[in-house]
């Protein structure tokens, strides 16, 4: 909401000056004022100019040189506009030095086609009055003497506008009226309550021109006319074109300005007719038929619902209710007969018709708000008041009001400890009685330590005693609370799925990956590409296809975050995500299970020697790493080759399900190239470790035992055996492990070697044994001899040779 | 005395006045050991020597022992101290060697992982707000529209919701009905979740993910909330401004100031927005003095606040006579650019591995 300083002022003459303090007291007490800006800035420095002759530019076409009297001297001033007035008319000369915002410019002497110019004559736009730049600015005859400053000709040329960011529990500060009592309040000023000026006597009756019927009460409780006879249209003059301007409303003509003003005055929406055009000389509030038509004003053919409420003439609509008017009666160059509406209509119904409609307008915004029912009249006195003014009308009889339902306004009552026990700041009954007073509120009745308050008609939020400890709170200023740390009752945690998502991320930073938070929005494509299920939530109002449904994995957003690296020239990513997945479930709520995902692409970070690009061990010892973080049972896992066809997004040769203690918990392996091509990531090895956290957690941490630490002495041996390259490392392994017995303490693969020596089709492996008894010291023949079995085993199991 | 055959005694006096040069010569520990052997090892010179010993007349064989061991305990000791010197040798030559080249880079332990700067931000606000004594909730992201919008006060059909411009969703296998479904708005779902489930007194927070049909350099339609409620016997807005400025205190600075402005959120009366002092621009003296990131106002607004709308209690059966509370959201994100100097919301989800490595 724009909001005219110089308005509030009339309204409320007491109010400051000062535009900061006006700020930040509106701001205290919740109307937040978001800027202030200078209106008309550019008219400082300017005069008023009288124009004394006017001959064309001697070389140049359009060009007129212009002598203007500026009180007292006279000056030539080079001028390109089309209405240059007759000799006696009155112009605005911006001098040398003016500066004009609007432009961007300041004035300086200049020689255009040859001729020295000394200022400039200005229109509405070049001044930031206004939209106008196809002319110069005519002033009205006798306005002001040449030379005189333009701001004191018509002060209405510069004002300070407020932004005010109106929470839409205040519909009351949707109209200048309203601002104004609410800072006379807070300013503890008198507020002075308008008297509207009555036109002209009336000839004859309203209703002898139109009659009015309302056949739906719920939805239009009250409907308000005026009838106005003998209007002449034209452009308003230049103070309420200004103003219109000043707060972002185009000026249209003199009657429409006026529904626009008493809108912006009073807070309360109104709509001109043009009687001619009504047909039947009636008027009905009823609800549209389903598939009813009609074309609005932005020209726009609607099909209406039969929820929509619409003002009918004699034949049909000829307005959305509320929301816009039709375009077949508007107010034309041609209206002599306006009839003028104000009502008040049911606000969810309002808001209901401009959502289906999509249309937000002036209109429907205060009517979705609630308007003031209270000041219905009042409005359409005010405006019948103001076409008489601007466009000579005759008010037709009086202001008539329909009044289908009653309204009422609501009565509260507040026992006046609430207000302490509610804010832990005493506040007492008077001051109280006091801040209500100044806001429009009225004491009905005080019983026992309460007092009963009837709100006004303009503050539809206030319904409950809470709604009055408010309005007390904020008029006193949040200030005047103190802060005070309460005693805290512990509750228990109840939050299993953000403890195990913290666990989960404190478990990838440590092996090194960095966390990406990727959008849960994915599309159908991008999920069918890796595989994952089919989506299970899908928007209705999705922002773009590309996010149109709720993930069913991690993978699609982690591998566009890969995609923007590389795209970006940084192919090393080690990322991981934990978030929910969104899947199918019997209920009304999808199944959000908490997953981790985390990729892995680039090299593999090396010192001072030639990297090397991640593989699938990579992804195995993070995982390996996850597990040994989260729940000690790095022992436990399992990589169970995948079964036939591998999941898609996998590559067929790497791709395995994870195992913890024998429970499927997640899947692992190199990107499918397939899918890395979907993703446009171009090449290199990417490896994927997915981690269902859900499962994880339910196999559970193993608990942390302490063992004894060994107090004998370990032997160690080597062991090199080459066997067939289609024997798994893996089961070599298992197998000395378990030729070793009870006396391995540890037994590690730590060398894969191929080529050199060894024959084509086989491998070298290299495994490590350390042989530890708890009870004694192993002599050498001891560990001499197991080893032996230990070789023999491999030997006769995988035909293994051994490696010298 | 007894006479010393001719054959013992010169090879002993050879020994003796040969060994200190041959040990000296040695240039090895390996050479030394060598030597040391030659003379004192099983076939080893002084052996050798004592075969001899049964050419000694019996009555000459202990003085002759008594020469041999002396000069054995000599030859230990020489050798000893050969070892010593040449270990110290090796020191002193690996100490004066030349030094490393300090100048080559450092081999990382591992690679370091970095968790999300949203991330952080929230840890720390829930390490804050549990050492105040309140205690984690989860809420679901996918929610119905009465726990959602209509329990909390949210009439229907109002410009309050459009505050919150929502993502409504279709869940598959949902059974048919009135019961309609979004992604959550903000964390205040969890207030009428833990309402619902819970007997007051509680104190809990709630982070997590919301979403709002916004996207633009201030908005992402995902974004991150932590929600904070209180509801006991005798809360007072007091109470909420003593845990915000608490709050101030701890996360963004001793000497932070925390300033409510009156607002409206449909679920709170009074509400409020709330600012802190602009920790950019603080001066030695406690001021700010306005600079760009909060706009030259000297504050940021960092969240909303209130106490508890007696509907909201009435909705989850709770007797707002009888109990009152307070409940703040903060935004994640927003804390998180103010915290680290983030220009552009959208830097927080692109999430561009030299961005996640500053953190």
């Amino acid at each position: 909401m724009k909001a005219s300083l110089r308005w509030l002022r009339e309204l409320c003459p007491q109010l400051p000056d000062d535009a900061a303090a006006l700020a930040a007291r509106l701001t205290a007490a919740g109307l937040e004022v978001e800027g202030t800006e200078a209106f008309g800035a550019g008219t400082e420095a300017c005069v008023v100019a009288r124009v004394v002759s006017a001959r064309p530019h001697p070389s140049r076409d359009g060009l007129r040189l212009v002598v203007v009297d500026r009180g007292g001297r006279e000056q030539e001033v080079v001028c390109g506009a089309p209405n240059v007035p007759d000799p006696g008319g009155l112009v605005v000369l911006a001098p040398l030095g003016a500066h004009l915002p609007a432009k961007g410019m300041t004035i300086e002497r200049r020689t255009i086609a040859g001729t020295v110019s000394e200022g400039m004559l200005c229109s509405e736009a070049e001044l930031g009055l206004g939209d106008d730049g196809s002319g110069l600015l005519v002033l009205p005859a006798g306005v002001a003497a040449p030379g005189a400053a333009l701001t004191h000709a018509l002060p209405g040329a510069r004002d300070t506008i407020f932004e005010i960011g109106l929470t839409p529990n205040r519909p009351d500060g949707l109209g200048h009226l309203g601002l104004a009592r609410e800072a006379a309040a807070l300013f503890e000023v008198p507020f002075p309550p308008p008297s509207p000026t009555r036109g002209a006597d009336a000839t004859d009756g309203g209703e002898k021109h139109v009659s009015v019927s309302i056949e739906d009460a719920e939805r239009c409780p009250h409907y308000g006319f005026a009838v106005l006879v003998g209007a002449r249209i034209a452009p308003s003059p230049l103070a309420v074109r200004w103003r219109l301007s000043s707060l972002g409303v185009r000026p249209i003509s003199n009657v429409v300005d006026v529904t626009n003003l008493v809108m912006l005055e009073l807070g309360h929406p109104m709509h001109a007719f043009d009687l001619a055009r009504v047909r039947g000389g009636k008027i009905v509030v009823r609800r549209a038929r389903a598939g009813e038509a009609m074309r609005t004003l932005d020209g726009v053919d609607r099909t209406l619902h039969d929820d929509d409420l619409v003002i009918c003439d004699g034949e049909g609509p000829v307005a959305l209710a509320g929301v816009m008017g039709g375009g077949d009666s508007e107010i034309s160059a041609s209206t002599t007969r306006v009839l003028l509406e104000c009502a008040y209509f049911d606000p969810r119904g309002i808001r209901r018709a401009a959502r289906r409609h999509g249309l937000h307008t002036e209109s429907s915004h205060r009517f979705e708000r609630g308007v003031d029912w209270g000041d219905t009249r009042h409005a359409l006195e005010r405006a019948a008041s103001l076409v008489s003014t601007l466009a000579g009308a005759t008010l037709a009889g009086r202001t008539h009001l329909e009044e289908a339902r009653s309204l009422s306004r609501a009565s509260v009552t507040l026992r006046c400890e609430r207000v302490g026990a509610l804010l832990g700041a005493e506040v007492s009954r008077s001051d109280v009685g006091a801040i209500l007073g100044r806001l429009g509120f009225e004491r009905q009745g005080a019983r026992d330590g309460a007092d009963t308050w009837l709100a006004p008609s303009f503050r539809p939020d206030v319904s409950r005693p809470v709604d009055l400890v408010e309005e007390v709170a904020r008029v006193r200023g949040f200030d005047a609370i103190p802060a005070t740390l309460p005693a805290i009752r512990p509750s228990r945690d109840a939050a299993p799925r953000a403890s195990l998502a913290r666990r989960a991320r404190a478990a990838g930073v440590s092996m090194g990956l960095s966390e990406a938070i990727s959008s849960a929005f994915v599309s159908r494509p991008d999920l069918h590409a890796v595989g994952a299920p089919a989506p299970a939530v899908s928007l209705r109002n999705p922002m773009s296809e590309e996010q149109s449904v709720m993930r069913t994995s991690l993978l699609p957003g982690l591998l566009r975050v890969l995609g923007h690296a590389r795209r970006h020239g940084e192919g090393g990513v080690r990322v991981f995500s934990v978030g929910a997945l969104f899947l199918a479930s019997a209920g009304s709520l999808p199944d959000e299970r908490l997953a981790f995902a985390a990729l892995l692409a680039g090299e593999r970070p090396a010192w001072l020697t030639k990297p090397q690009p991640v593989d699938v061990w990579d992804a195995k010892g993070l995982l390996e790493g996850l597990v040994q973080r989260m729940l000690h049972r790095e022992d436990t896992v399992r990589l169970v080759s995948a079964a036939a066809p591998p999941p898609p997004a996998f590559h067929p040769r790497g791709a395995a399900s994870v195992e913890v203690d024998g429970k499927v918990v997640g899947s692992l392996g190199p990107l499918h190239p397939d899918v890395a091509d979907a993703f446009e990531l171009g090449d290199g090895p990417v490896m994927v470790v997915q981690l269902d956290l859900d499962a994880l957690d339910a196999v559970g941490a193993r608990p942390v035992r302490f063992a004894p630490l060994p107090r004998f002495p370990a032997s160690a041996r080597d062991l090199a055996v080459v066997v067939r390259d289609g024997v798994p490392g893996g089961d070599v392994e298992r197998a000395v492990r378990e030729a070793a017995g009870e006396l391995a303490e540890q037994v590690a693969l730590f060398d894969r070697f191929v080529g050199g020596g060894v024959p084509a089709g086989h491998a070298s492996l290299a495994l490590h044994v350390v042989y530890r008894a708890p009870d004694r010291t192993l002599t050498d023949a001891e560990v001499d001899a197991r080893h032996a079995e230990v070789v023999a085993a491999v030997q006769k199991r995988f035909g293994a040779t051994l490696r010298a | 005395m007894t006479e010393i055959p001719a054959s013992i005694e010169p090879s002993l006096s050879a020994l003796r006045a040969a060994f200190p040069a041959r040990f000296e010569a040695a240039p090895t520990e390996q050479a030394l050991r060598d030597e040391n052997a030659k003379i004192l090892g099983k076939k080893g010179e002084l052996t050798a020597i004592l075969s001899q010993m049964r050419t000694v007349p019996p009555e000459a064989r202990k003085a002759i022992g008594e020469q041999v061991n002396a000069l054995k305990q000599a030859v230990e000791a020489a050798f000893e101290a050969r070892l010593r010197s040449l270990a110290r040798a090796k020191r002193e030559q690996d100490l004066s060697a030349p030094p490393f080249d300090l100048t080559l880079p450092g081999r990382p332990p591992a690679p370091a992982g970095h968790p999300h700067p949203i991330s952080i931000v929230r840890d720390e606000i829930v390490d804050v707000l549990v050492s105040l004594g309140f205690a984690v909730h989860d809420g679901p992201e996918v929610e119905l529209e009465e726990n959602n919008f209509t329990k909390l006060g949210f009439p229907p059909d109002h410009p309050a919701t459009d505050m919150q411009d929502s993502f409504w969703v279709d869940v598959a296998g949902a059974p048919p009905g009135e019961r309609r479904t979004l992604l959550r708005t903000h964390t205040s779902n969890v207030q009428i979740r833990a309402m619902t489930t819970h007997a007051p007194p509680m104190a809990f927070i709630a982070p997590g993910p919301t979403y709002r049909r916004d996207d633009d350099a201030t908005h992402s339609p995902m974004f991150h909330q932590i929600e904070c409620f209180l509801i006991d016997r005798h809360v007072t807005m007091a109470n909420l401004k003593g845990v915000l400025a608490e709050f101030a205190e701890r996360f963004f600075g001793a000497g932070t100031p925390v300033r409510l402005r009156p607002s409206y959120f449909p679920f709170v009366e009074p509400g409020a927005e709330v600012d802190v002092g602009c920790p950019f621009c603080k001066q030695p003296n406690g001021t700010r003095a306005g600079c760009s990131v909060c706009k030259r106002t000297g504050w940021i607004e960092i969240l909303g606040c209130g106490m508890i709308h007696p509907v909201v209690f009435e909705s989850c059966g709770i007797d707002p006579e009888q109990w009152t509370g307070f409940a703040f959201g903060m935004g994640i994100e927003r804390v998180a650019m103010v915290r680290y100097g983030i220009p552009d919301l959208r830097l927080l989800f692109e999430n561009d591995p030299r961005f996640l490595a500053q953190f």
